[in-house]
């Protein structure tokens, strides 16, 4: 087929097809961009957590009485919870995982590495040695830490932190980190702030403490230390897992117990499934990922209306001559073919400024969210949805096109 | 000639109502995407306390030390955000600013006086007493504490409305008690609905879209019983922890400080004082870095503090992308469109229309589209918004406090603001989109037309 023509017949009309070029270009720049911003979330959020989600829940209690007697409170609690029917495991801790509620400290090999850059800093979670089954965690080496070493409650914070165990369990990612050799069980690390060394009695294969973008925090999601810690009161934590299926039960008949089984004048403060807070924390990511999908497919949309627009247009402009081509010997398919390949060097006009387009929105984005460089087969991806959408959208017209008849060229004088 | 241009202008898209409808639909799509944008940013960016810009100062000092970054922070130029307890105590007696007030975010357990209700957790801002009148945070009933609370600690508490509504349904509870962690208050003051937005006085927890705190109690607790700060980050090299004097002796940060200074001479010299505090200091052993204090105003402090954030400013990014291929659409199509009537036009302009005329008629038809789907749009955004806030509703921690569900819910509110704005941008559009095709159309000579009957 004449290409020449064909580019000439485009030049000689050149305004509505740059319209729709510079249409596919802004298009390309914006989708590719969106596609990839929504890939990044959508890979955080549904990220293995380690953590069974569907069969645990959390309760904190609280207490009135001045003289409440905290640690034997928590004592009597934890081998109550324990000991329901359905419950797996329950421990103490400082706070849900999965939420954005966050306790970190900086951790080193040695005493310096504390005081330098290379310091790694991790999410600290603490817990009873039953913290590992109350969550579901697999154990890549080691053990959780022996009973007999889990501190009991201080009165602050500070304290308990300076009451630091010789005793920690770490995540895989973060023995990897620290020590990139491997053989990281049994070693000691040095724990930033109070300065003092623990040894890794265990290690944890896996576990998200809170989905996070951006690169430093995305790596620090999955860099955790667990310390044999009950943390200080008045108001207690408690995580309980239980048999799967048996959670709604198990928590109705806590919520109503719990209280009053010690003294104190005690109350539930906040009972939830480990399901919700999970849920909350995703809440904003999740809506911005269906905001920008749908903002996505709408601006699709719009394009293939604006090529489909300019396709009509032209067939009803050029009537005249498609009949005179078709009366000396064109074929419905010639036509056919005619417009796809002038859509298709519209279309592509636009993908290649397109490109630059979303390269540079893509450099932009990729400061502000701390996101690796747009991937160029995100680029290429685009190219080819946009051909194959813009071709779909100048079939009705382009068909329209070939099915007038030879006749309508003698007709029209 | 205007009206009758409108009614033209309505009879052309009558006569291709798929078209027509399409074009209204996407300026419409378009406008509302980027509206709904532009409201949530207008939101976010909105100044708290603009009578003030020049008189409040949030204070912060460069406590790290000499660590290098670790690329947490976008600007790791700034000092920490909040203050170390000698450091405040050290300013504090500074005679230069109007009001001065250091504060923190801690819990206390509210247990009413009535067996009806449960007990339950309350957010306490313990702050010196300058907070009320720098602030400028109106009273329904009673007032605050005088300064001489903050040294002795006084049983006294000011109440938010939500509490007084929830705890004593609404009535003047001054001189009523409250028990909190098993001590008890007595009420001095009770605070209408109060909600700066964005909450900038402290945004250190919870965000900047906040509502404001329940109760509020003398800074002098924070001397006697331990402080319990929500948000508390201690520098590395200095701080040793040790206990739960700790907090009070080494360098860990976790004061929030507000100055009000009268003139822009107090600036300096407070600024003057500040800097020679920390020369001091250095002397000491502290403060290794150059100097670098920052005392601020509201506006910059919300920008410091990235209150905006990214993923709005992307929104807007987004909506306007989306609203420039819109606008390239109707562009397109416009020409399309009038380009295929232009044997009518040629016939208008033999029969004596001038360039001029057409220009314009065909320039209000455009802009005429142009509003028809600016007001779709607005409904559209409405609609949108609506969507949001069911989301919002549905996803957020759920709240009995009527004021904290206003205050997420008005996040997404469209003002009169952006009504207008709304109008503006569906009229930019058209007339953008429509310039062109219309000035194109009017350059045809006549003839050309006539001829090809």
């Amino acid at each position: 087929m004449e290409i020449r023509a064909l580019l000439s017949s485009l030049w000689r009309s050149r305004t509505g097809p740059i319209l729709v070029a510079a249409q596919v270009a802004v298009t390309l720049a914006v989708v590719v961009n969106v596609a990839y911003i929504v890939q990044q979330r959508l890979s955080v959020l549904n990220a293995d957590t380690g953590i069974d989600i569907p069969n645990i829940f959390w309760v904190t209690v609280a207490a009135q009485d001045p003289n409440y007697n905290f640690a034997a409170a928590v004592r009597e609690d934890l081998a109550y919870l324990n000991g329901l029917p359905g419950v797996v495991a329950a421990s103490t801790s400082n706070g849900p995982p999965q939420s954005w509620w966050m306790m970190g400290l900086p951790f080193g090999t040695t005493q310096e590495q504390l005081q330098q850059p290379s310091a790694v800093p991790a999410r600290v979670f603490l817990g009873t040695e039953k913290y590992f089954d109350a969550l579901g965690l697999k154990f890549a080496a080691g053990k959780p830490f022996d009973a007999g070493i889990v501190a009991p409650p201080a009165t602050g914070m500070n304290e308990t932190i300076a009451n630091w165990p010789a005793q920690v369990v770490v995540t895989q990612a973060l023995a990897d980190k620290l020590f990139p050799q491997g053989g990281a069980l049994g070693k000691t690390i040095w724990v930033g702030l109070v300065n003092r060394p623990s040894t890794i009695v265990g290690i944890v294969e896996h576990m998200q403490g809170v989905p996070s973008m951006g690169s430093k925090l995305a790596e620090m999601q999955y860099q955790i230390v667990f310390a044999p810690i009950i943390p200080a009161g008045p108001t207690a934590f408690y995580l309980v897992r239980t048999q799967p299926g048996k959670r709604d039960a198990v928590m109705a008949r806590v919520e109503k117990e719990i209280a009053d089984l010690q003294p104190g004048n005690r109350f539930v403060q906040r009972i939830e499934t480990l399901e919700k807070t999970a849920a909350q924390t995703r809440f904003g990511m999740r809506s911005s990922v269906i905001i920008l999908s749908i903002v996505g497919v709408l601006v699709l949309a719009v394009t293939m209306i604006g090529v489909a627009g300019l396709a009509a247009f032209n067939v009803t402009t050029r009537t005249k001559q498609l009949g005179t081509r078709r009366a000396i010997g064109a074929t419905k398919f010639h036509i056919l073919r005619y417009f796809m390949v002038e859509n298709w060097f519209i279309t592509t006009t636009g993908a290649l400024v397109g490109c630059v387009l979303a390269l540079a929105a893509g450099v932009r984005l990729s400061t502000m969210f701390q996101m690796p460089r747009l991937p160029l087969y995100y680029l290429v991806a685009g190219v080819i949805a946009l051909w194959l959408l813009g071709l779909l959208a100048v079939l009705v017209p382009a068909r329209r096109a070939a099915s007038i008849s030879p006749a309508t060229a003698t007709r029209m004088v | 000639m205007l009206l009758h241009d409108v009614r033209l202008a309505l009879r052309s898209l009558r006569r291709n109502p798929v078209l027509s409808a399409l074009m209204v639909l996407t300026i419409a799509v378009g406008i509302a995407a980027s509206m709904i944008a532009i409201t949530l940013y207008h939101a976010r960016a909105g100044h708290p306390i603009p009578w003030k810009e020049d008189k409040l100062y949030a204070v912060t000092l460069d406590t790290r030390d000499d660590e290098p970054d670790q690329g947490y922070s976008r600007h790791p130029e700034y000092p920490p955000f909040q203050l170390t307890w000698r450091d405040a105590q050290s300013l504090y007696e500074s005679k230069i600013p109007r009001h001065a007030a250091m504060m923190f975010r801690s819990n206390r357990l509210l247990s009413p006086p009535s067996r009806t209700l449960k007990p339950f957790d309350v957010v306490v801002r313990v702050t010196t007493a300058d907070f009320f009148p720098m602030f400028d945070v109106p009273f329904r009933y009673g007032g605050g504490w005088p300064r001489s609370s903050d040294s002795a600690p006084d049983n006294v508490i000011v109440i938010s409305k939500y509490i007084n509504d929830k705890v004593f349904g609404g009535i003047n509870s001054v001189g009523r008690e409250l028990t909190l962690s098993g001590k008890p208050y007595r009420i001095i003051g009770v605070l209408p609905a109060w909600m700066p937005q964005p909450r900038f006085y402290d945004l250190n927890f919870g965000g900047a879209f906040d509502i404001p705190e329940d109760i509020y109690m003398p800074f002098g607790w924070a001397r006697v019983e331990p402080p319990r700060p929500q948000s508390l980050s201690c520098v590395r090299n200095n701080a040793k922890v040790t206990g739960p004097d700790s907090i009070y002796t080494e360098d860990c940060v976790w004061l929030a400080y507000w100055v009000e200074l009268d003139s822009r001479a107090a600036l300096e010299r407070f600024q003057q004082f500040v800097d020679n505090y920390t020369r001091d200091e250095k002397r000491g052993g502290r403060f290794p870095r150059a100097l670098n204090n920052r005392i601020v105003n509201v506006s910059t402090w919300l920008e410091m503090n990235d209150v905006v954030g990214d993923e709005s400013r992307m929104q807007v990014g987004v909506g306007l992308a989306f609203l420039a291929v819109c606008v390239l659409n109707i562009f397109g199509l416009m020409l399309a469109k009038f380009l295929s009537a232009a044997p009518v036009t040629g016939v208008r302009r033999a029969l004596g229309a001038s360039r001029v005329d057409i220009v314009r008629q065909h320039l209000i038809e455009v802009v005429v589209v142009g509003l028809i789907g600016g007001l779709v749009g607005l409904l559209l955004s409405f609609g949108g918004l609506a969507l949001l806030r069911l989301m919002f509703a549905a996803g957020l921690e759920s709240s009995d406090n009527p004021a904290r569900m206003q205050m997420l819910q008005s996040l997404n509110h469209m003002d009169f603001t952006m009504i207008l704005l709304a109008t503006a941008l569906s009229l930019a559009t058209g007339i953008l989109a429509g310039i062109y095709p219309a000035w194109r159309i009017g350059r045809l000579t006549p003839a050309t037309f006539l001829k090809t009957q």
